[in-house]
């Protein structure tokens, strides 16, 4: 009898294990900075990569060279600490064993696990990373699909200003890293341009008020202001730029405009506000950027970031379209991704060794509460418009 | 640089002052009359901002509205606080000894503990309320509604705390109690209730500065720290313990910060602030208004 019972018992475990190699998921490995200094900033990432797995589960799975299979997540928090990523990603490709990788938050940590996946041969397409030094890094194992690297940016909104007649300009800088690498090319751009910088000041991340630097640029009367700034900061400038009552007709501010509460929170105040982001669901070319935008905000009642959740979005389906024809095998998969060009929300994206070589560097506008693409003209979804003074 | 002699200096440095003293208000009331540490306190901050925003987001009350319930829910979770961790800790001499250091560890847990499971509760997406945001311009001044709701509210609560101290019989025995612990035992003062009053008022006021400060930036999870650090600077140049010293240095403060960014420039906000916080440590070790009676 208890024979009888081992034998059943072996031949239902044979049988499930059958069943469910049939249905094995593919498993998807990455880390997210859940708690520490960049919490706040990774959830924009995580819920572009959820509606993905969600997309691609409810429509039968993700197509591996030809043969469905749903998408599983194995994630893990880093602790907003790159050298824990680094760690992260060693046990995912030799522990867990994942199939696949997507990228952790942020600069730092695409610099700290592109070693890794380097060191493995494991390809992965990057996304929240931008930096000069990103070009420094081997090609081969890692992308990164953004356009808004810091010297091509400083050029572009130097080329943006004097479009628009702007002759002298009061700039403020975070001290953070992205922010000063802006400023390091940026200054140059504006001195070569020949616009006069009236201002040039600095503050640290941890700024309260900033008040007496704000008097300083309404004295100095430029008719540009660049605000390059981090989201809190960014608040802070919103708010105290209209009570010191700091007008010019072009205004951009780096960091923040196009994360959600800004816009619930300044409302009528943000309209003419310049920003980053190279990505924007009014361009009606972009087949999927419409449809994508309407999912995030049906599923999380928020609207995407339009940089992090964009390029995190984008990263999945360059991921998806690689997967569909290279299978999971990583030679093949590293090739086809360097060599491919993506259907993306961003429009075609193609890579040159390191970065995303068809997506040109722009600039977002936000015009009657909608985020539009305003620089370069040829992908604007609506013409530049001065900054009107700030409603009381 | 900027004018010096600018009422929209002045507006600053008051605003800033005036929530740095109510922040460091709710500590120093702990700490005061039972030697607890209390680095969570930004983190009842970050929960009164978060009351305010789910009022204000889920059943539209206006920040200022919620203020008062605000305050009862922090000052509850105080005194849940109280009851649960602190109070037999207190009670057994051998460990109220090493209360201090063991409080420092009990509320790092805790904060540690709040944050987490706030962004659990509430994601670690920021958040921000639209409130008050119109500009009441006189002259050269422009002031954020906001902004002037916050400077009346917290110097009239701090006001209003003073003169509680001052007059007030409980205030009076809270006082007492800061001053000399065995002395208020001797002369039958229940020091229970003063402890059970103090934390509830401190935590309290923690969540009226959350409410507050709602109104200003953004709310998120991990926002109360840099609170919890401010308020230990004011209330360690005003005196440990010294309940008017923590607001004067408070104000004192928002009116450095302010004008000497105005004098150098942004970039130097923590050299000033640190630099004077040492400072003012080396030469008077007690705080600026820290007399010897307090600093035991």
């Amino acid at each position: 009898m208890k024979r009888l019972l081992a034998g059943l018992v072996a031949i239902t475990g044979f049988a499930l294990a059958i069943g469910a190699q049939a249905a094995e998921p593919v498993r998807i490995g990455f880390s997210l900075a859940q708690t520490g200094l960049f919490a706040a900033a990774a959830p924009s990432q995580l819920n572009a990569y959820e509606l993905w797995r969600d997309q691609v589960n409810a429509a039968g799975g993700l197509d591996v060279a030809g043969e469905l299979r749903m998408i599983e997540f194995v994630m893990y928090d880093d602790r907003s600490d790159p050298s824990e990523a680094v760690r992260i990603y060693e046990k995912l490709i030799t522990e867990d064993q994942v199939d696949l990788l997507l990228a952790p938050w942020g600069t730092p940590h695409h610099f700290a696990v592109a070693g890794v996946v380097e060191k493995h041969g494991f390809p992965m397409v990057g996304n929240s990373a931008a930096s000069v030094q990103l070009r420094d890094i081997n090609p081969g194992n890692i992308w990164f699909p953004t356009s808004a690297i810091p010297d091509l940016m400083a050029v572009e909104l130097v080329a943006m200003m004097q479009s628009q007649g702007v002759t002298s300009v009061a700039l403020i800088a975070n001290q953070l890293p992205f922010s000063l690498e802006i400023k390091q090319f940026l200054v140059p751009a504006l001195e070569a341009a020949g616009i006069a910088i009236l201002v040039n000041d600095e503050y640290p991340p941890d700024v309260q008020d900033m008040t007496a630097m704000l008097s300083g640029i309404r004295t100095a009367a430029p008719d540009a202001i660049v605000a390059l700034s981090y989201p809190s900061d960014s608040v802070l400038y919103m708010n105290q730029a209209r009570e010191v009552g700091v007008n010019a007709p072009f205004h951009f501010v780096l960091v923040g405009p196009t994360i959600d509460f800004f816009a619930g929170m300044f409302g009528p105040s943000l309209d003419g506000v310049v920003t980053i982001g190279h990505w924007s669901p009014y361009k009606t070319e972009w087949a999927r950027a419409r449809p994508f935008f309407d999912a995030y905000v049906e599923k999380y009642g928020t609207t995407p970031d339009y940089l992090d959740s964009a390029l995190a979005y984008m990263s999945c389906e360059i991921l998806q379209q690689a997967v569909a024809v290279a299978g999971l095998d990583h030679d093949r998969l590293r090739e086809v991704i360097a060599l491919d060009t993506f259907d993306t929300i961003n429009g075609p994206v193609k890579f040159e060794g390191v970065s995303n070589a068809t997506t040109p560097t722009s600039f977002l506008q936000f015009q009657g509460g909608e985020a539009h693409l305003v620089w370069p003209e040829s992908v604007a979804t609506a013409p530049y418009q001065p900054k009107e003074a700030w409603p009381q | 640089m900027a004018d010096l002699l600018s009422t929209q200096l002045l507006f600053a440095a008051l605003v800033t002052g005036a929530l740095y003293g109510l922040t460091a208000l709710g500590l120093n009331l702990v700490y005061g009359t039972m030697r607890l540490l209390n680095i969570a306190h930004g983190e009842f901050v970050m929960l009164g901002a978060f009351a305010a925003f789910w009022a204000f987001t889920l059943a539209d009350i206006p920040p200022l509205v919620a203020l008062p319930f605000i305050v009862l829910l922090t000052a509850a979770a105080g005194l849940a606080i109280y009851r649960g961790l602190f109070r037999g800790l207190l009670r057994n001499p051998r460990l109220a000894e090493r209360i201090e250091s063991n409080s420092l560890l009990l509320f790092f847990g805790l904060s540690i503990v709040l944050q987490n499971v706030a962004a659990a509760l509430f994601t670690a997406t920021p958040r921000a309320l639209p409130y008050l945001d119109s500009i009441i311009r006189i002259g050269d001044l422009g002031m954020a509604t906001d902004r002037l709701a916050t400077l009346i509210i917290a110097a009239s609560v701090a006001l209003a705390i003073v003169l509680f101290l001052r007059f007030n019989l409980l205030g009076l025995a809270i006082k007492a109690l800061i001053q000399n612990r065995e002395a208020t035992q001797i002369v039958g003062i229940d020091v229970e209730k003063i402890q059970r009053t103090s934390f509830a008022l401190g935590f309290g006021l923690a969540g009226l500065a959350g409410g507050l400060v709602s109104m200003l930036g953004q709310i998120t999870p991990f926002m109360g720290f840099p609170y919890t650090i401010t308020a230990f600077v004011v209330i360690i140049l005003g005196g440990l313990g010294n309940l008017g010293g923590g607001l004067i240095a408070g104000l004192l403060l928002g009116i450095l910060e302010t004008y000497g960014v105005a004098l150098t420039s942004t970039n130097y906000r923590s050299i000033l602030i640190y630099g004077v916080f040492i400072l003012i440590l080396v030469i008077r070790p007690q705080g600026l208004l820290g007399g010897r009676r307090i600093a035991r």
